[in-house]
């Protein structure tokens, strides 16, 4: 089966499965990114000439949308544009309140854009730093865990095995229960598990647009009383309403600027915008054969020689340990065979490198671009290196 | 070692293309752990080779394993020979510096150094000796000389004052004149070089501006005869003249030489013919040529005679140990003068 119209653009000879780090950008994408760099390359929320004009109006749209995929209610949370998810996990975590939380949560299994800032976090506030096992479907194990006026904050998928936060809305009536937040990474679900945090009671979902075939750009969606609870430390234009010689106003019906110091990746804004609708048309088109060609690579992957899966699940994203190959050399010789897999730790060393002692890892992490062909490259050329290789 | 091959290989690389250049600073992240005996981190090593085994690996996988083997011994290879190509040129240089010539041993063999007719030391080469089984004695050899010729660079470096090596009965090619500087030549009568170097000291002049006299010396060979085989019997000769007072104030020993250097016999270079020449046929030309400089009958028999003398013997001898051991040359002609020290054969335009 040929590849999608919307990604002729994409070499037919290289099976790309990192979509995982970053999902290739669509046609229709591409068509707004070049719009705006064409057309209306000009700042947004500074200007009153009509392309200014019509970035904010790109912008203003951009950011209801982005609500409205997550089935959130602009009267309670606000969009705001980062450069990450890192960037917005920190924006958000190295800004909370001193004084207001008791203790930061967090699990094993996060990326370093969750785990290390949820360290710094810890410290900066003073309080202790509890990380939580999660278990083999996803659920974070909060029984008999006190959250306390907890700072929660959790992938609603792995970027390892893609497992998604099974108990999700129990979590989040538990931490609001005790008085705490619940902050969510929600960057390897958006693109297409976006159902596992689509109307979830968070306070803040953040998650990065090139990962769900957008350009690169990071994305907050958080509550309007936590951004303007936030101690206010990365500043700069574009959040204040008026400078003086000794201090400032932020701009306070804006709540979504307190995040968004400087000026904003306005391309990038206009590439979400429509990669949004893009993604939930491609996914109710094309999801289920996804599924199929994700399935039917795990099966071939489980029954390849020498290979031991650490993906406990089928899905979008299938990490396998090599067990006598080195994962960086046959992702090498794999590139050499026209596929892309990533190899290593995908920022989960605490995890995979010291909790499970694992060696490097090969991950192949699929798409809404990924066809049949694909798979079978990937099937056929890992298969051969297996066999052969001593 | 691969990281090691790889940067030595991307250093030359890098010269000609830029492209190569970010890879060479990975290389060398790499290969500077190496050689401070720490494990590569970099990952610059295993990223290396997995690329260039890829193509094997897609299509034969099975290879990749001796492929990889290969890899490591060609690498090693490379360093091997990187290490001892830098060794042999370090050397090669120092011995240039200190001697003249890229190869003390056999210093007619270095093209680098002006020409020359080698002092050759005798020593067998080192893979010679290794071929014999006698690799320690190679090697101590080996690193010998190489201390050897950066030990002789501070003497090679000196001012050299050829008066210091003038001899008490030296005899000057053009009269004396205490205006002129000292020139002093090492020389040995049957190398054909002396002879050209002989021919441009005439032609520029360079006997009309200095006061030179020369040190005969017949090259050793390694059989512990000559080099030339009628050598010694000249500079005996010679030497014979500069013993006789009356044949040493008309320097006769210079009328020999000249003859030697620019004469002809049967129309063939005078110097070949003596080269070839029997003793006894070599006798009758140095007893022809002091006749016709002026000996009579009795001082030319008397010359002959005398330069079977041990006294004759022992100045050679002297000589012999001045031109070894306190001027240390391995090429013949050398020439000191005007403070420096040229070994082998110095141009016209040099001399002037």
């Amino acid at each position: 089966m040929a590849r999608s119209i919307d990604f002729a653009h994409i070499d037919e000879e290289t099976a790309y499965l990192d979509t995982a780090c970053r999902a290739p950008l669509p046609e229709p994408v591409l068509a707004a990114l070049d719009a705006y760099h064409l057309e209306y390359a000009a700042c947004g929320g500074r200007g009153k000439y009509a392309w200014a004009r019509r970035v904010d109006e790109v912008v203003e749209d951009t950011r209801r949308a982005v609500l409205k995929d997550l089935r959130l209610s602009p009267r309670r949370y606000a969009t705001s544009f980062t450069l990450n998810t890192t960037a917005g996990l920190n924006l958000l975590l190295q800004q909370l309140p001193i004084g207001r939380f008791d203790r930061v949560v967090t699990s094993h299994i996060e990326h370093n854009s969750v785990f290390l800032p949820t360290m710094t976090a810890a410290a900066r506030l003073g309080v202790p730093r509890v990380v939580l096992e999660r278990a083999p479907d996803g659920s974070l194990e909060i029984d008999g865990v006190d959250l306390t006026r907890a700072v929660v904050v959790v992938n609603a998928a792995s970027n390892v095995d893609g497992r998604v936060l099974a108990n999700a809305k129990e979590v989040a009536k538990a931490v609001h229960a005790a008085g705490g937040i619940l902050i969510v990474d929600a960057a390897q679900a958006m693109a297409h598990a976006v159902d596992a945090v689509a109307g979830l009671d968070a306070d803040a979902v953040c998650y990065s647009a090139h990962k769900l075939y957008g350009a690169s750009l990071g994305v907050v969606a958080a509550r309007i009383d936590l951004l303007r609870s936030l101690q206010v430390s990365t500043i700069g234009g574009g959040m204040v309403a008026d400078v003086r010689e000794d201090g400032f106003d932020l701009v306070l019906d804006d709540p979504a600027s307190i995040l968004e110091p400087g000026l904003q990746d306005w391309g990038g804004i206009a590439a979400l915008a429509a990669a949004l609708p893009w993604r939930t048309r491609a996914m109710r088109e094309g999801g289920a054969a996804l599924t199929a060609r994700a399935d039917r690579l795990y099966e071939a992957l489980a029954g390849m020689p020498g290979l031991r899966m650490v993906s406990e699940h089928r899905s979008t994203v299938i990490a396998v340990a090599p067990e006598k190959q080195d994962a960086h050399r046959l992702a090498i010789f794999l590139s050499e065979a026209g596929v892309a897999a990533r190899s290593g730790y995908f920022c989960v060393h605490h995890e995979l490198k010291h909790r499970r002692a694992l060696p490097p890892l090969l991950r192949f992490s699929l798409g809404l671009h990924t066809t049949d062909e694909d798979v079978d490259r990937t099937v056929d050329a890992l298969g051969r290196l297996m066999r052969g290789l001593r | 070692m691969f990281c090691i091959a790889a940067f030595i290989i991307l250093a030359v690389l890098a010269v000609f293309s830029a492209k190569y250049r970010r890879s060479l600073a990975k290389s060398w992240a790499c290969t500077s752990r190496r050689l401070t005996l720490r494990p590569c981190d970099t990952g610059f090593r295993d990223d290396a080779k997995s690329r260039l085994l890829a193509p094997i690996a897609v299509r034969h996988p099975a290879l990749v394993l001796p492929a990889g083997i290969a890899l490591d011994v060609l690498s090693w290879l490379l360093i091997l020979t990187t290490v001892w190509s830098l060794y042999t040129a370090t050397k090669a240089g120092a011995n240039l510096v200190a001697y003249g010539t890229c190869s003390p041993q056999n210093a007619a063999s270095c093209s680098l150094g002006a020409e020359a007719c080698s002092i050759d030391s005798g020593q067998p080469e080192f893979w010679e000796s290794v071929g014999t089984g006698d690799v320690v004695g190679a090697f101590a050899r080996e690193f010998g000389e190489f201390g050897a010729a950066f030990a002789a660079i501070p003497a090679r470096l000196r001012v050299w004052d050829a008066d210091e090596f003038v001899p008490a009965d030296a005899t000057w090619l053009t009269a004396y004149d205490a205006d002129k500087p000292t020139a002093i030549e090492i020389l040995d009568p049957g190398c054909s070089v002396c002879r050209q170097l002989f021919r441009n000291m005439l032609e520029s002049g360079f006997d009309r501006t200095h006061n030179v006299t020369y040190l005969a010396f017949p090259i050793p060979s390694p059989d512990g005869g000559t080099k030339f085989p009628n050598s010694t019997l000249v500079a005996s000769v010679l030497q014979a003249v500069r013993l006789t007072p009356a044949l040493a104030e008309r320097a006769v020993d210079w009328a020999i030489l000249t003859r030697i250097f620019t004469g002809e016999i049967g129309g063939a270079p005078a110097q070949e013919v003596l080269n070839e020449a029997d003793r006894a046929q070599a006798e009758a030309i140095l007893a022809g040529w002091l006749a016709e400089a002026g000996a009579d009958a009795e001082q030319v028999a008397a010359v002959m005679a005398l330069a079977e003398s041990p006294e004759v013997a022992d100045a050679l001898a002297a000589t012999a140990s001045v031109v070894r051991d306190d001027i240390d040359t391995v090429k013949i002609p050398t020439l000191i003068t005007d403070g420096r020290r040229h070994d082998g054969l110095v141009g016209v335009d040099q001399l002037r």
